[in-house]
C-alpha cells in the first residue's frame, strides 16, 4: 500500500446542513432544488455563497452539475468541484471526497449537495444506464433496485433463515422514529401486521419494505475543522471516510456480503474508532434489508445474525430521523444531514442522548459496484 | 434493449440454441458476462466454450410490476462453470427452490430462461 501522505481524521468537518421540503411532486427543476438546499446550508452555517469555492454532488444523468449550480448562483470559478458519477453507493465517498478537499487545501469551503425529483421526474431506475449489465437483465423484466435487493434479501433468507418479521421490525421502528420528525413524509405509526398486509413490490420484499420516492434536495457544507469552530454552528468532525470496493449483479461471489464488509476495517482505521463505539448509526435504507446486511457488514453483529439482532433494536439506534423508508429519500446526504442534527443535540423528540460518535452509511456495494461510508464526531 | 460489441457474439450464440461462457486462451478460467479480458491473468486471448445448460437456483424474486401479471426471475449459477451466474425468467408451475437444478430454455428474443 502506498504510504499515506495526508492524515485527514478530524481535519474537515461539517459546518452546515441544509434541507427542502420533501414531497411527491416538486414542482420545480433539480437546479431549484439544489440552489435551495446549498443556500439553506449555507445559512445553517452562518456563511453566503461569497464564501464557496467548491461544490460537489453525485448524479446518474438526473440532476444539476456543479457547473450549472455555481454560475446558477453567482459563485464564480470555484477552486474544486467534484460531479461524481453514480446513485446512493457514492453518496458519502462525495462528502468523504470534500473532506479531502479541504483537508489538501485545495478548497476551504465546499457544498456538497444532492438534488432529485425521483417521484415526479426522473423515477429511480429509469435514468439512463450505461451498465453493459443491464442487456442481461432487462429482457426478463429484472433490474429495478428493488428486484435486485430482494434476490440478495431471498439469499440471506435460505442460508440465514431470516424472517418477513425481521424486516418488518426495521420497518416498524423506523417509522416510530419518523414520527418524531417533522420532515418525515410518512410519520403515522405502523405494525408489524401493517408491514405483512403491505402489498408485494418483488418478494420476498413487500411495500414497506422501499424508501420512498422522493422530490427533494439536501446539502453538506464541509470547511476545515478550525474554521468550523468559529462558524455558526457546533461544528462536526469527519473523523473516517473511506470508499471504493464492490462488485456487480453478475459477479460470481456471495451475494450476502457486501463492499462494506471491506470497507469497514479501514472506515473504522481510519477514525481511532470501532462498532462498539458507534452511538447513532443512520444505515443506508434503500430497503429493510439494506439495513439488516450492513449491521452484519459494519460489525454490529455476526454475519447471518442481523435479522434478529435488527428486530431486537440491539445495538446503537439505527435511522433515528425515520430514514429513507419513511423521512423520504434523496440519495444518502439525509443521512449525514440527520448524523450531524444528532452529533449537534438538536434532533428534538429523537435525539440520541449523549450521541457524540455517528455512522453514516451508503448503499452498501450491490450496485453501481462501489460504497461509501463516514465515521462524524461531535466537535 | 441494446446488445453491446462485447456481448453481440453471446447473443447469436443464443439465438441458435448454444449457451457459451468465454474461455480464457491463457489461463483456462471461464467466465460471464463477456469481456475482452480476463479479470484473472489480464490477457485479452480467448474463446467461445458452448457448456450444458444448466445450472443451480441461488435466489429467485416473484415480481409484482404494474398491470402485469406476477412473474418469477431466478438467481443461476451454471453447473459447468460455476464462476458463471446469469439471470432469467422462470418458466414453472412450483416455486423455484434453493439448488434446484434447472435447464434452459432459449426463447424468442432470444432469451434464456429457466426451468425444472
Amino acid at each position: 500500500m502506498a504510504k499515506r501522505l495526508l492524515d485527514f481524521r478530524d481535519a474537515a468537518a461539517v459546518a452546515g446542513v441544509g434541507y427542502t421540503p420533501f414531497s411527491k411532486d416538486s414542482g420545480v427543476s433539480t437546479l431549484t432544488l439544489a440552489c435551495r438546499a446549498v443556500l439553506a446550508a449555507l445559512e445553517d452555517a452562518g456563511l453566503t455563497a461569497d464564501d464557496v469555492d467548491g461544490l460537489a454532488t453525485h448524479r446518474v444523468g438526473d440532476s444539476a452539475a456543479p457547473s450549472v449550480v455555481g454560475p446558477a448562483l453567482g459563485i464564480a470559478a470555484p477552486t474544486w468541484y467534484l460531479d461524481h458519477f453514480g446513485g446512493g453507493s457514492v453518496s458519502h465517498a462525495v462528502v468523504g471526497q470534500a473532506a479531502l478537499a479541504v483537508a489538501a487545501g485545495l478548497a476551504e469551503t465546499v457544498v456538497c449537495y444532492r438534488a432529485i425529483n425521483a417521484r415526479s421526474e426522473f423515477r429511480m431506475g429509469t435514468a439512463p444506464n450505461p451498465s453493459p449489465e443491464t442487456q442481461y437483465l432487462a429482457p426478463y423484466g429484472y433490474g429495478a433496485p428493488v428486484q435486485q435487493f430482494a434476490m440478495y434479501a431471498r439469499t440471506h433468507m435460505l442460508k440465514y433463515g431470516t424472517l418477513p418479521e425481521h424486516f418488518g421490525q426495521v420497518a416498524v421502528r423506523q417509522r416510530s422514529y419518523a414520527a418524531a420528525n417533522p420532515r418525515a413524509l410518512m410519520r403515522t405509526p405502523i405494525t408489524l401486521d401493517d408491514y405483512l398486509g403491505s402489498r408485494p413490490i418483488a418478494e420476498p420484499l413487500r411495500l414497506l419494505d422501499c424508501c420512498l420516492e422522493t422530490d427533494g434536495a439536501c446539502a453538506v457544507v464541509v470547511t476545515t475543522a478550525e474554521r468550523a469552530r468559529d462558524l455558526r454552528r457546533p461544528p462536526v468532525l469527519i473523523s473516517g471516510a473511506a470508499w471504493g470496493g464492490g462488485d456487480s449483479f453478475l459477479a460470481p461471489g456471495e451475494p450476502t456480503v457486501t463492499a462494506a464488509a471491506a470497507l469497514a476495517p479501514r472506515l473504522y482505521g481510519m477514525a481511532g474508532v470501532g462498532p462498539a463505539d458507534i452511538d447513532v448509526a443512520e444505515l443506508y435504507d434503500c430497503f429493510t434489508y439494506s439495513v439488516i446486511v450492513q449491521l452484519e457488514d459494519y460489525g454490529f453483529c455476526a454475519k447471518g445474525e442481523g435479522g434478529p439482532f435488527a428486530a431486537s433494536g440491539e445495538g446503537p439506534p439505527v435511522n433515528t430521523h425515520g430514514g429513507f423508508l419513511s423521512e423520504g429519500y434523496v440519495h444518502g446526504l439525509n443521512h449525514v444531514a440527520e448524523a450531524v442534527s444528532q452529533l449537534r443535540g438538536e434532533a428534538g423528540e429523537r435525539q440520541v442522548p449523549g450521541a457524540e460518535v455517528a455512522l453514516s452509511t451508503a448503499q452498501p456495494g450491490h450496485i453501481l459496484a462501489a460504497t461509501s461510508a463516514l465515521v462524524l464526531r461531535k466537535g | 434493449m441494446s446488445v453491446d460489441r462485447d456481448s453481440a457474439e453471446w447473443w447469436d450464440l443464443v439465438a441458435k440454441g448454444v449457451l457459451a461462457v468465454q474461455r480464457c486462451s491463457s489461463c483456462g478460467l471461464a467466465r460471464f458476462p463477456a469481456r475482452a479480458f480476463c479479470a484473472a491473468c489480464r490477457t485479452e486471448g480467448w474463446s467461445w466454450a458452448a457448456v450444458a445448460p444448466e445450472g443451480l437456483v441461488e435466489s429467485w424474486i416473484v415480481s409484482h410490476w404494474r398491470a402485469a401479471a406476477p412473474f418469477t426471475v431466478v438467481r443461476v449459477r451454471l453447473a459447468e462453470a460455476p464462476r458463471c451466474v446469469l439471470y432469467g425468467t422462470w418458466r414453472g408451475e412450483q416455486e423455484p427452490r434453493r439448488g434446484q437444478r434447472v435447464r434452459a430454455l432459449f426463447a424468442d428474443g432470444p432469451l434464456i430462461e429457466w426451468t425444472a
